[in-house]
């Protein structure tokens, strides 16, 4: 920035007057009658509306939440300690809203819009209620176009499609938020004029950290900034150091920044990292607010708290721009209990699961996706066409393998065709494996899916999967491009395609086992 | 309970028998003389909060200072709030009574807060604009704060017509700190 002229500082000085109005002003007041425990009971302010902010004094903000007879229950986005008894409370007439607007992209703010990155302050277009209604029947379509996560077996077997709602679920350690991040990274390609001449719309993403560690966001935002994946992406950060409001609300936050892309006729990923949090936020504000308490604590409400907010992941119809609002919600289970009450509650919410297994962690299937018991109820039908046609036979396969995988461990004769479909199970767990940060483009995932279920790993040892895997894509890349252009321009996998690929496979496996 | 639930089903019962009785005028001012003498005098609230005192000392205290200058029906009804250990609440039910009559007869009270101290003429225009204002008969509280350096506060209930120079000079400094981009 250019040194300040004196002019220009007497022009922001104008600028700043210019709003200002010596009038009489207005307002709506109440009394602070109880404060702590970051709630505040308030006498007064008697037109208050249900979820409006509230000013108290020291710069700090509250939203409505409790309107009774005779006193009115505020959650405080600050220091209860900065407020007294009698203290006065403002009305602002505005409900809690969060700022939209593309200027947020790359930037790290909290679920009020403020930014916490030291960036400066950002230029946003509006102020969009945090609570939106979700869409009805008739402004949405079914899911037809894919989110390309870059990660093999989901991509393959678990699709996600635009405007879906998938849930992530496993215990901790077990790589949920991994996934998260890659999907984010691999959005990269949908930003690409590559991607615009095959008709891919660019996706934006929106990363939502509720009652993380500071030093975990700082890390993912390093690693993304690393990627150049903070171009299109919005960290809306509640760490664990927030007050239980914030992180209650930060997910609607999101979720109303990923509106605005998909009103705007534009697609958006919104991962919720992660819902059993806010869940834990929501029950700690409830029970200060002396809501009665439910199962497990929860109050009554914890079922809607997720379903209004999963709710608006939607794919509009094209007459409303076509854009479209996917979720990716993510619970942490404690030692596997799936049917602990947030889990069964999102579980019936979202169109399917991604469920993380420790003991597949443990044991060096990485990504620890149990692809058994994993499923995605509409992504199928946006899965593209080779994708597809690849992915069924390895289904079956994958299922006749945890099959027999029991028997096998007793170690008794197997008879051959029990051992071939052992051999080959093997090889394609292994080459559903998979680094973190390193998503696949759909183009090569298709290829290697249709090695390994059509056996040409067969006389590969398991060991040496991946190692093949990545040296054929090295090899196909500089000697049959073609293969790679034509699934990507056509989206199916064609007869000649797979002649000449079968031709590459055949060619390099010589090269392989000889070398 | 809260407070406010209990105080108001004492003060609507009184109310609603003064109204019965179409003494509401006489009954309201037997009301604001206790609801003042109570705001007044801290040691009568302390003595009606105390749990040692016993009732029938109560009584008789409020019978004491109140007896001659009221009617028998409030004397009887402050009786009544004793015998239910509500005497703690007094000053709450009477409060509550005073805004039922006001309701009824249409009266607003409002707390003018100024710099200094208001000539007449300035307060009756000031009521004269309030009443215009809000369509209710305005029933003024006048206090001084020097703090506001110059103008005004007028609070109607809940809502605040705030001209004061102090709250000026608030909205200007927070104008200030908030950042704009060049």
């Amino acid at each position: 920035m250019a040194e300040i002229r004196p002019d220009e500082v007497s022009a922001i000085l104008r600028k700043q007057l210019a709003g200002f109005d010596n009038e009489v002003d207005i307002y709506e007041v109440g009394t602070v009658l109880q404060v702590g425990d970051g709630i505040a009971r308030v006498y007064g302010l008697s037109n208050v509306m249900a979820s409006e902010l509230v000013e108290f004094p020291n710069n700090v903000t509250g939203m409505v939440l409790n309107l009774e007879e005779d006193n009115v229950g505020c959650v405080l986005f600050g220091e209860s300690s900065l407020i007294k008894e009698g203290d006065t409370v403002k009305r602002t007439n505005r409900v809690a809203s969060f700022p939209v607007g593309d200027k947020l992209l790359g930037r790290v703010v909290n679920p009020l819009g403020e930014p916490v990155d030291g960036k400066g302050t950002i230029q946003f277009d509006k102020y969009m209620p945090i609570e939106r209604k979700a869409l009805g029947v008739i402004a949405r379509q079914p899911v037809k176009e894919p989110v390309q996560t870059g990660i093999t077996a989901i991509d393959a077997m678990i699709p996600i499609g635009r405007g879906q709602r998938e849930l992530i679920i496993g215990d901790r350690q077990t790589g949920k938020t991994a996934i998260a991040i890659d999907a984010i990274i691999n959005q990269k390609y949908t930003h690409t004029e590559e991607a615009k001449k095959f008709g891919i719309k660019p996706v934006y993403c929106v990363y939502v950290a509720i009652g993380q560690k500071n030093s975990t966001i700082a890390q993912v935002v390093a690693k993304l900034e690393e990627q150049g994946a903070m171009a299109y992406t919005t960290i809306v950060a509640a760490p664990a150091s927030s007050p239980a409001p914030l992180q209650y609300i930060a997910p609607y936050s999101g979720a109303t920044l990923g509106e605005h892309f998909r009103d705007s006729g534009r697609h958006s990923l919104v991962i919720y990292d992660d819902l059993s949090k806010q869940a834990a936020a929501y029950r700690e504000l409830s029970l200060l607010l002396r809501r009665p308490p439910g199962r497990e604590a929860y109050p009554g409400d914890v079922f809607y708290l997720h379903s209004r907010l999963l709710e608006r992941a939607s794919k509009l119809s094209e007459d409303l721009g076509g854009g479209s609002l996917t979720a990716l919600p993510i619970i942490e289970t404690q030692q596997g209990d799936v049917s602990a009450y947030i889990p069964t509650n999102v579980i019936s919410i979202t169109d399917g699961q991604i469920y993380l297994e420790p003991n597949l962690f443990n044991a060096g299937v990485r990504p620890a996706i149990n692809v058994g018991i994993s499923v995605s109820r509409v992504g199928g039908n946006a899965q593209i066409k080779a994708m597809k046609k690849v992915a069924g036979s390895l289904k079956i396969d994958l299922a006749q393998y945890r099959e027999l995988e029991a028997f096998a461990k007793f170690g008794s004769d197997l008879d051959k065709a029990t051992q071939k479909i052992l051999a080959k199970g093997a090889r394609l767990v292994e080459l559903l494996k998979q680094g973190q940060y390193t998503p696949i483009p759909v183009e090569k995932q298709v290829v290697s899916v249709y090695i390994g279920t059509n056996n040409f790993l067969d006389s590969v040892d398991v060991k040496d999967v991946k190692r093949f895997e990545k040296e054929f894509h090295e090899f196909a890349d500089l000697k049959y491009p073609a293969i790679y252009e034509n699934i990507r321009s056509a989206k199916e996998l064609k007869d000649d395609t797979v002649q000449l690929l079968k031709k590459a496979v055949e060619e390099f496996i010589e090269k392989f086992n000889k070398g | 309970m809260s407070i406010y639930r209990i105080s108001y089903r004492y003060a609507n019962s009184f109310f609603q028998l003064a109204e019965e009785k179409k003494l509401l005028k006489k009954y309201g001012e037997d009301i604001e003389l206790i609801f003042n003498t109570l705001s007044q005098s801290k040691e009568l609230r302390s003595v009606l909060r105390n749990p040692v005192i016993k009732q029938k000392d109560k009584k008789n205290l409020l019978s004491k200072i109140f007896g001659s200058k009221i009617r028998k029906e409030t004397s009887e009804f402050l009786d009544f709030i004793v015998g239910k250990s509500r005497e703690d609440i007094m000053m709450e039910i009477m409060k509550e009574f005073l805004n039922l009559r006001d309701d009824k007869e249409g009266i607003v009270r409002t707390g003018i807060t100024s710099s200094v101290d208001l000539t007449d003429s300035v307060k009756k225009d000031l009521v004269s604009k309030l009443e215009k204002r809000t369509g209710k008969k305005v029933k003024p509280e006048y206090y001084v704060d020097k703090n506001l350096i110059g103008g005004f506060i007028v609070n109607i209930n809940d809502t605040m017509l705030d001209a004061s120079v102090k709250h000026q000079l608030d909205l200007l400094r927070k104008k200030f700190s908030e950042e704009i981009s060049i």
